[in-house]
């Protein structure tokens, strides 16, 4: 079937049809970007001074981005010139740069500025007295530098015992909450660390883990499971004489970790074992040692082994420090998350939204790519006026792209 | 774009606009920056500023690297993109119009401001404005004979352009 007015106009809209096509596309865009915006600028002006954490953005970083963007939108129109001139070795020149310039944003986004928000945590503890122990503990050195400094400029550098408190007001709630200090930023600050809803910032470094003695309790002969299968299943967790460990029970793995302990408990209930988990003691792990990256959710750090933490404390190197390290224990923690989607209403609507754009992006990047390819390339040598439509109206997709992230950026990075 | 405009000439002009808009839309993110690196506004203002900056990016965008500057002729374009504003502005306004009227906690006591008449009215304008609009253009539309390419006005130089 033959596609009308794939080239010339359509007498009564003007337009070849595509173009029209795609112009709607972007006013159906247009209403789906736009609800996301509206929302984000409501929950903004609706937000309570001091809970929006506008100042976590790294400007320098979104500017860059947006030039990257901006330098993508015109190679696009570029190539699209050169195509209008029969060029097409031009045209690959600019959809090449184009590309590359849509490639290294996502590659900034996806490798840079996403997963650092997801490694920094705040902790918020269900203490206030154990707060402000922390924040003294984790900040007194650096304020009182602070404060010296600050006192030979002729400021005044309040009281010793306020220090911590002034600097962390100074460097890190308002800086985060306000950008700069004013009347309802001091306000906020005082209740804030009134009703102790601050939290500590920083990376995770290191934590103490229960390290578990697993002993036989008891087997029910009424599982199911004949004595040998029993006493086989046995055999393959842990030293001594299984049949001696059935009858008598007594200890079967000593200060093994918690995964191990709970794979053990599954699979020796299986058989008809009641176990019992202890924690014989802590050992110090830092993430390297652990392998992989761990994930720390708020559930995991309250788990526990018989009563005792499965983790006992973690230990932060806070922001704003010097990285100063301080230990926290779990038993104190109300809240920890990371600077994901559920750390609050901006960092949910930040994900929201810059992720909706990226995969637009994304979506951009194989079109482009498509229409380097051979098969892509082929209407070229079949029809090249309709090459060049298709590629103007891919154009046009790319510029609504870049309209979106030029709005993105001043509200995400500035507001 | 109109098939007016391809001739050589105009297009090493388009080209020369590109790269000028490219340069416009540069400096306009670096001024972005600068404002917030060196000024300290109040939200709101800083708000305005940096959407106002926006808009004449956004401006610049639509005008030259969509061409709109020379297909804002084709009324198609126009409609779609008023209607979408018209749609939009609608829905949001009914939206606000639900927002402002839900109890506020001010300084640990509860108000129920109450919306001025002024936006309850511009709301609903909007929200009726919306089905009104699509309906009036979609009877303009199907009112109109079916395309005939012979009789209409741009058919012919069309014709004229196209090698197909």
């Amino acid at each position: 079937m033959e596609i009308p007015y794939t080239v010339k106009p359509r007498p009564d809209t003007g337009l070849y049809n595509a173009k029209l096509g795609i112009w709607l596309f972007l006013a159906s865009e247009v209403m789906l970007f736009g609800a996301l915006f509206s929302s984000y600028v409501l929950l903004r002006v609706g937000a309570v001074p001091g809970t929006w954490s506008m100042g976590l953005m790294d400007i320098m970083v979104g500017a860059g981005n947006t030039m990257v963007l901006i330098a993508s939108s015109m190679f696009i129109v570029l190539a699209w010139a050169q195509l209008k001139q029969g060029n097409l070795a031009g045209y690959k020149k600019w959809k090449w740069a184009t590309i590359a310039c849509a490639v290294l944003f996502l590659v900034v986004k996806w490798s840079y500025e996403w997963p650092t928000k997801f490694k920094h945590y705040d902790i918020w503890l269900s203490s206030t007295v154990e707060l402000h122990k922390k924040l003294e503990q984790g900040y007194h050195l650096v304020a009182e530098k602070h404060a010296r400094e600050s006192h030979q400029e002729g400021e005044d550098a309040g009281s010793h015992g306020g220090l911590a408190k002034h600097y962390v007001e100074e460097e890190i709630f308002t800086k985060r909450f306000f950008k700069e200090p004013s009347g309802d930023s001091h306000k906020a600050f005082d209740v804030a660390w009134e009703q102790g809803t601050l939290a500590l910032s920083g990376h995770i470094n290191s934590y103490e883990e229960a390290q578990i003695n697993v002993r036989i309790s008891g087997w029910k002969a009424d599982a199911g499971v004949s004595e040998v299968d029993a006493e086989k299943t046995l055999a393959r967790f842990g030293a001594g004489d299984p049949a001696k460990l059935r009858k008598q029970g007594g200890l079967l793995l000593e200060k093994t970790d918690y995964d191990t302990a709970k794979r053990v408990e599954y699979a020796l209930g299986q058989a008809g074992f009641t176990l019992a988990l202890g924690v014989a003691g802590y050992t110090e792990k830092t993430k390297e040692e652990e392998g992989a990256a761990w994930v720390w959710r708020t559930k995991r750090v309250a788990e526990d082994i018989g009563g005792q933490p499965r983790v006992r404390s973690i230990i932060v190197s806070l922001d704003h420090s010097h990285h100063q390290k301080i230990k926290v224990e779990t038993k104190h923690i109300k809240r920890l998350s990371a600077f994901e989607p559920k750390h609050s209403t901006f960092f949910g609507i930040y994900y929201t939204i810059t992720g909706l754009h990226a995969a637009h992006v994304f979506g951009g990047i194989i079109v482009m790519l498509y229409n380097m390819l051979p098969i892509g390339l082929s209407m070229w040598h079949k029809d090249r006026e309709r090459f060049t439509n298709r590629i103007e109206t891919f154009g046009l997709f790319w510029h609504f792209v870049d309209l979106v992230w030029i709005f993105l950026f001043p509200i995400l990075y500035i507001l | 774009m109109g098939d007016s405009h391809d001739s050589p000439d105009f297009l090493q002009y388009l080209i020369r606009l590109f790269y000028m808009v490219g340069g416009v839309l540069v400096a306009g993110t670096l001024i972005t920056v600068l404002i917030d690196v060196l000024f300290a506004f109040p939200l709101p203002v800083a708000a305005l500023i940096g959407l106002l900056i926006a808009l004449v990016k956004a401006g610049f965008v639509v005008a030259v690297f969509m061409h709109y500057k020379w297909d804002k002729k084709l009324i198609m374009i126009t409609w779609t993109m008023v209607l979408t504003f018209i749609f939009f502005a609608g829905m949001m306004g009914l939206i606000m119009w639900a927002e402002g009227d839900h109890p506020q906690v001010r300084e640990n006591i509860l108000y129920r401001d109450e919306l001025s008449a002024f936006w309850i009215v511009a709301a609903a304008l909007f929200g009726l404005a919306l089905p009104v609009s699509f309906t009036v253009l979609t009877i303009k539309q199907l009112s109109q004979p079916a395309p005939v390419e012979a009789a209409a006005p741009s058919a012919k130089r069309a014709a004229k352009k196209t090698k197909r």
